[in-house]
């Protein structure tokens, strides 16, 4: 009898114990949500584009485009409605409106979600030089050549240690250095960590050519969506952030200033 | 109570004593005779002209004659030469009875035949001698130590009694015991203990004097014996009276499927709350918790490396381990640091009889040991094993490492290749890598004298593969051109252990030790290029390093104040230093941390017995962490009543710290790399678990249940990303990374169920885990998720079936998948370089699952035996995953030309493997 009260304590704790077992709902975005691709950059055609996710097994290189959408983009006090100037492109022609320190919203409604995003122009770079207006690269080829020599210093002011990117894309020319090496893209982008100086090494560039070094000034959601590169592992998956509510991609702010630089 | 005294005990119940005087008898006398007749009756003639007590089944031995003439031989040479002839074997049991087996199945059934032929006859009944006079003294301690007749070797968790009275208790892990209040000098003392003949004797007025040294004898490897609840007995042992306690008797490791070695951790996979489905891992994750949160200590000292092989074994030699205990949560204050469990490894001390010489040999090993007395104080043990590189060694290797390769490929780029430098693909041919693992145990221990030994430890194990190789020059400006490619990981640890009895009931183990891991990683191509008539060496690639040291001091005290009341006691320091160092091209430090910290405390901890039925255990620990500068403080408490000699219930509960955590970081290119880092009470903070736990089980002589249920909740749970950049042939520049540590709680509750068969023929248990594991880390939202390593149910079936000198077994373990994460869709963005960005839309964290995990295991293993009985080794075969089903270890997600291929990686398939053990004294 003893043991039959004992059993049945036990059995209660047990219920209590996976009562409170309870399959918690965790926040993930559906695939109906939209992707915008959108960099606000003074001297460049204000356009937003909007695309649709794609099937795991879409070998398309970008999503279905967005059409159709009323499309809003509020700068301080003003709401200014966006044309649709091809399929999925939405764009505003007047480029006054990009003034720095002024706050963006973007805002539109698609599938019943309110899709937002607010970015802020950043200061232009100043102050944006170069050691030389070219490097040279060693005639040997072969992996000995990626040396840590440093060949250019780029500077630029950045007292306030703010975010830059430096780009490097081509103008003309594109001849691999090596043969070993020709699967890397021509262009390249680097996050310069906030700092004031980019140090130019040989590994850097794969192809001899002429090139535009671009300094963007930018806003952290830039650095974000660079700093993360994709997991492929279902041990490790996690979601590249983005500043945009109720969808996925880049809406963001920045500034450049460019110099002409040759690799030969 | 004084009906007590004049016990009465029949059959076998005698001293040990018999056994050794019945060896040394066979050995001196010497017969010069010529027998010609039937087996028994010169079986006959042997017991009645040197009164030896050789009991055999007559009519079957009847069968069998006899023409020799001995001259000057030896009882025991003649006991070998006919039994060998005739395929017979004998054993000598503790009581020094002979027994003459056909089949070593015989020898309970003979017993049996040899009490009731005693009885019958009312003569020659072999009993526990009779009390010499009245007793004399009343209500006193008596205390000793238990050991293996024939090695020396101190016996751990033995059960000693006093019989007719409820006096008992266990042998602490150097085999002593302490009994207060034993009613009489003339009481019964019986010990019991897995694998060994039961012991019993009279005490004595002189017997009391001294410490008691109680020497077992092995039992013939034959169906498993009990007639005693709470014996432990089998391969793997549950004690019934503590919550989440596991044993395990390496000794009887065999009898159980082995992968390659016998795996003194794996084998521990097989119980309930124990995880049973990570082939990658040799870790415990037990109830809940990661192998990290389990504290693995080996002769005092913490083990940071607890496999080989990725996980495929552990990195403990099972010929070097004495004892192995699983603590699954609830636990002593003695132990401490870790949030989930306790792993604690008794080395063997080695024999301090005779020398044992013994080797091991599988497809994947040699492992070969020597016991041996160095002088009449001194005993040395040293056990080495290395893997060597056949097929079953490259089968899991590769298992376990294209996979790795398939992960970290580019799109598109050189997969398959085991290993292949990471740096860009391609680089001339590739090679088979060399690559190995090999462990060394050495322990030495000197008796200063009956109270005081030192024992000196030393562990040491590497797993390293190499794809060094040189390069063709690509031209004639390139030479020395060569890439060094090279992991390797690892422990080296020493400790030393000075052992004191300070009297009867206090004793004490005083230990320094030191502790070191270390997790390095060198892929460099390097050689000199001439440019322009000037040699400039170059040198690329990325070195990573990660150590530990600990280095450390503990003294235990364990002082039995009477047979109710136990105070254990002691204190610790310890100083760890963690250097992680990863650069790049020899210049760039990409981290490069340096941390120390120092940690120290003490604890106390009473074990209260209000009565015979009730059992106590309050215990509080502290400890001082130099990196937050706090004290934390740590109550524990666990308790248990046994209702009737069948039924006990238990509960445990206490709070646990962590202050060192092992960390992953995902490499997408070369492997993901685990290193252990030091909580800072900011972004890496102290861990803390709270458990609950409760049970209870029923045993009686042939079956053993057992119910456990617990809830944890863990707090201050680091997980670490690393965002790089600048490694893929995507992008330029130098590299840069960027760690991120992510802190977030925990919860873990489960119900486990354990069905034992203990003896017969046929043993086995069944076991069944209903379980959940659930984090919260805010990186993955505001809410629990499943934990990774949360499985929902798990069953696990181990047969073992006896059959003479055979041994077979079946082990069949069922599981829910683990947890994953899946991109629902991906979408592709242009960067403000012009080049393309892919992203997956994730799903939410570990909200699908992988599927159901099984598999089935079978061994069969053949005892080598000499005509004495005494084993000389085995010969098995283990068939792993015997219908090959594809178990998912994890599924990959690749981009090729913006189509997600999704793979399904696997664990090991099918897998035979054919073991050889051999031992010679």
């Amino acid at each position: 009898m003893e043991i039959k009260k004992q059993l049945l304590i036990l059995s209660a704790f047990f219920t209590v114990l996976f009562s409170a077992c309870q399959k918690s709902k965790l926040e993930n975005k559906g695939t109906d949500l939209p992707v915008i691709e959108s960099y606000l950059i003074p001297g460049q055609p204000i356009l937003v584009k909007l695309y649709q996710q794609k099937d795991l097994t879409d070998t398309a290189v970008y999503g279905s485009p967005i059409t159709g959408i009323n499309v809003y983009l509020s700068a301080g006090s003003q709401k200014l409605l966006l044309t649709e100037t091809a399929k999925g492109n939405y764009t505003y022609a007047d480029q006054s409106i990009l003034a720095s320190g002024k706050t963006y919203t973007l805002q539109f409604d698609y599938n019943g979600y309110a899709v937002s995003a607010t970015t802020t122009m950043p200061r232009k770079p100043s102050n944006f030089a170069s050691q030389y207006v070219g490097v040279n690269l060693p005639s040997s080829s072969g992996p000995g050549n990626a040396s840590n020599t440093v060949l250019n210093v780029f500077t630029w002011s950045n007292p306030d240690s703010l975010n830059h990117v430096l780009a490097f894309k081509i103008v003309s020319g594109a001849f691999p250095v090596n043969s070993f090496d020709s699967s890397r893209p021509v262009n390249s982008q680097i996050n310069t960590d906030r700092k004031s100086q980019y140090d130019v090494t040989g590994r850097e560039f794969p192809y001899f050519g002429h090139y535009n070094a671009i300094l963007f000034s930018v806003n952290q959601d830039y650095i974000n969506l660079l700093d993360n590169n994709t997991r492929t592992s279902s041990q490790n998956l996690t979601q590249i952030p983005t500043n945009i509510i109720n969808g996925f991609g880049i809406f963001t702010a920045m500034q450049t200033d460019t110099l002409s630089f040759s690799v030969q | 109570m004084r009906k007590l005294l004049p016990v009465l005990l029949f059959a076998t119940l005698t001293s040990g004593a018999f056994a050794q005087q019945t060896q040394k008898t066979i050995k001196k006398i010497l017969i010069s005779k010529l027998f010609t007749c039937s087996l028994d009756l010169m079986f006959d003639t042997l017991s009645k002209d040197y009164h030896l007590n050789i009991v055999f089944e007559r009519d079957s031995v009847s069968r069998y004659h006899v023409v020799d003439h001995f001259l000057n031989e030896s009882v025991k040479d003649v006991l070998d030469q006919v039994c060998g002839r005739n395929g017979l074997h004998y054993w000598i049991e503790s009581d020094g009875i002979i027994y003459i087996l056909k089949n070593m199945d015989d020898l309970s059934r003979l017993k049996k035949l040899n009490a009731l032929t005693a009885i019958g006859k009312n003569a020659n009944l072999q009993r526990v001698e009779p009390p010499k006079g009245p007793p004399r003294k009343f209500n006193f301690p008596v205390n000793g130590k238990v050991f293996d007749q024939t090695t020396g070797e101190s016996l751990p968790s033995a059960t000693v009694r006093i019989l007719n009275t409820t006096l008992s208790t266990s042998t602490a892990t150097d085999g002593l015991f302490v009994i207060f209040n034993v009613p009489a000098d003339t009481c019964v003392v019986e010990v019991t203990y897995s694998g060994y003949q039961t012991e019993r004797f009279r005490l004595d007025g002189e017997k009391i004097k001294g410490n008691l040294s109680i020497q077992m004898y092995p039992s013939l490897n034959t169906l498993n014996e009990i007639n005693i609840l709470g014996k432990k007995s089998g391969v793997m042992n549950t004690d019934a009276k503590k919550v989440g306690v596991l044993q395990l008797t390496p000794a009887s490791l065999d009898k159980l499927p082995v992968m390659g070695e016998k795996d003194v951790l794996k084998a521990f996979q097989l119980m309930p709350g124990v995880s049973g489905t990570n082939e990658s891992s040799s870790g415990a994750y037990v109830r809940g918790g990661t192998p990290d949160q389990n504290l693995v200590v080996f002769d005092g000292f913490t083990v940071y490396q607890v496999d080989h092989l990725y996980g495929f074994f552990s990195a403990f030699n099972a010929n070097s381990v004495k004892d192995v205990q699983l603590y699954k949560g609830g636990f002593s204050a003695k132990y401490g640091g870790r949030l989930s469990s306790v792993t604690e490894i008794t080395g063997k001390e080695g024999n301090n009889k005779q020398s044992i010489f013994g080797l091991d040999l599988s497809l994947l090993s040699l492992n070969a040991f020597v016991e041996t007395p160095v002088n009449d104080k001194s005993s040395l043990l040293i056990a080495v094993r290395r893997s060597y590189q056949g097929p079953f060694y490259d089968k899991i290797f590769k298992q376990f490492n294209a996979t790795t390769v398939m992960a970290a490929g580019p799109p598109g780029g050189g997969g398959g290749a085991p290993r292949g430098f990471g740096g860009g693909g391609g680089f001339g041919q590739q090679v088979t890598p060399s690559s190995h693992f090999y462990d060394a145990d050495l322990r030495y221990t000197y008796k200063i004298n009956t109270n005081n030994s030192l024992s000196w430890s030393l562990y040491t194990g590497e797993d390293k593969t190499d794809n060094s190789r040189d390069l063709p020059s690509f031209n004639s400006s390139v030479s020395d051109n060569k890439i060094t490619d090279y992991t390797k990981y690892g422990n080296f640890a020493s400790s030393i252990k000075w052992f004191s009895n300070w009297g009867k009931s206090l004793h004490s183990n005083t230990y320094l030790t030191y502790s070191s891991y270390f997790n390095d990683r060198n892929r460099t191509n390097s050689g000199v290029n001439e440019t322009n008539g000037v040699d400039v060496a170059f040198s690329n690639g990325t070195v990573e390093t990660n150590n530990l040291k600990d280095i450390g001091a503990k003294s235990e005290w364990d002082w039995q104040l009477s047979n109710n009341l136990k105070l254990l006691y002691g204190g610790f320091v310890n100083h760890q230093a963690i250097n992680y160092q990863y650069i790049q091209n020899d210049t760039s430090k990409l981290i490069d941390q340096h941390n120390k910290t120092l940690l120290g405390g003490g604890y106390a901890e009473l074990e209260i017995d209000p009565t015979s039925k009730l059992h106590l255990q309050p215990g509080v620990r502290t400890t001082w962490f130099q990196s937050t500068g706090k004290m934390y403080a740590e109550p524990r408490f666990s308790a248990s009543y046994t209702l009737n000699s069948n039924y006990t219930i238990k509960a445990a509960t206490g709070q646990f710290y962590q202050f060192t955590n092992q960390v992953t970081r995902q490499d997408i290119l070369n492997g993901n790399r685990n290193f252990w880092v030091i909580s800072n009470g900011s972004n890496i903070p102290v861990g803390m678990a709270r458990h609950y736990m409760g049970g209870f089980s029923y045993e009686n002589d042939q079956f053993l249940i057992d119910i456990e249920g617990y809830y944890k909740t863990l707090d201050g749970l680091t997980q670490y990303t690393i965002n790089q950049q600048g490694f893929g042939p995507g992008s330029a520049g130098n590299a840069t990374l960027k760690e991120a540590f992510y802190t977030g709680t925990g919860n873990a509750r489960g119900f486990e169920v354990l069905l034992q068969k203990k003896m017969g023929y046929y043993t086995g248990w069944l076991s069944y885990t209903l379980a959940s594991a659930q984090n919260k880390f805010a990186a993955y939202g505001n809410s629990y998720y499943p934990a990774d390593q949360d499985v929902t149910h798990e069953f696990k079936a181990i047969n073992m079936y006896h059959y003479d000198r055979w041994n077979f077994s079946a082990v069949f373990i069922f599981s829910t998948g683990h947890p994953y994460t899946v991109p629902l869709s991906s979408y592709t963005i242009t960067g403000i370089d012009g080049n393309k960005i892919t992203a997956f839309n994730v799903g939410a964290k570990n909200a699908v699952r992988l599927p159901d995990y099984h598999r089935l295991d079978l061994s069969a293993t053949y005892d080598l035996l000499k005509i004495d009985g005494n084993k000389v080794g085995s010969i098995g075969l283990s068939l792993f995953n015997v219908y090959n089903h594809k178990n998912t270890w994890y599924r990959e997600y690749q981009l090729q030309n913006y189509q997600v291929i999704t793979t399904d990686v696997t664990y090991l398939g099918f897998t035979p493997n054919i073991t050889l053990s051999l031992r010679w004294k």
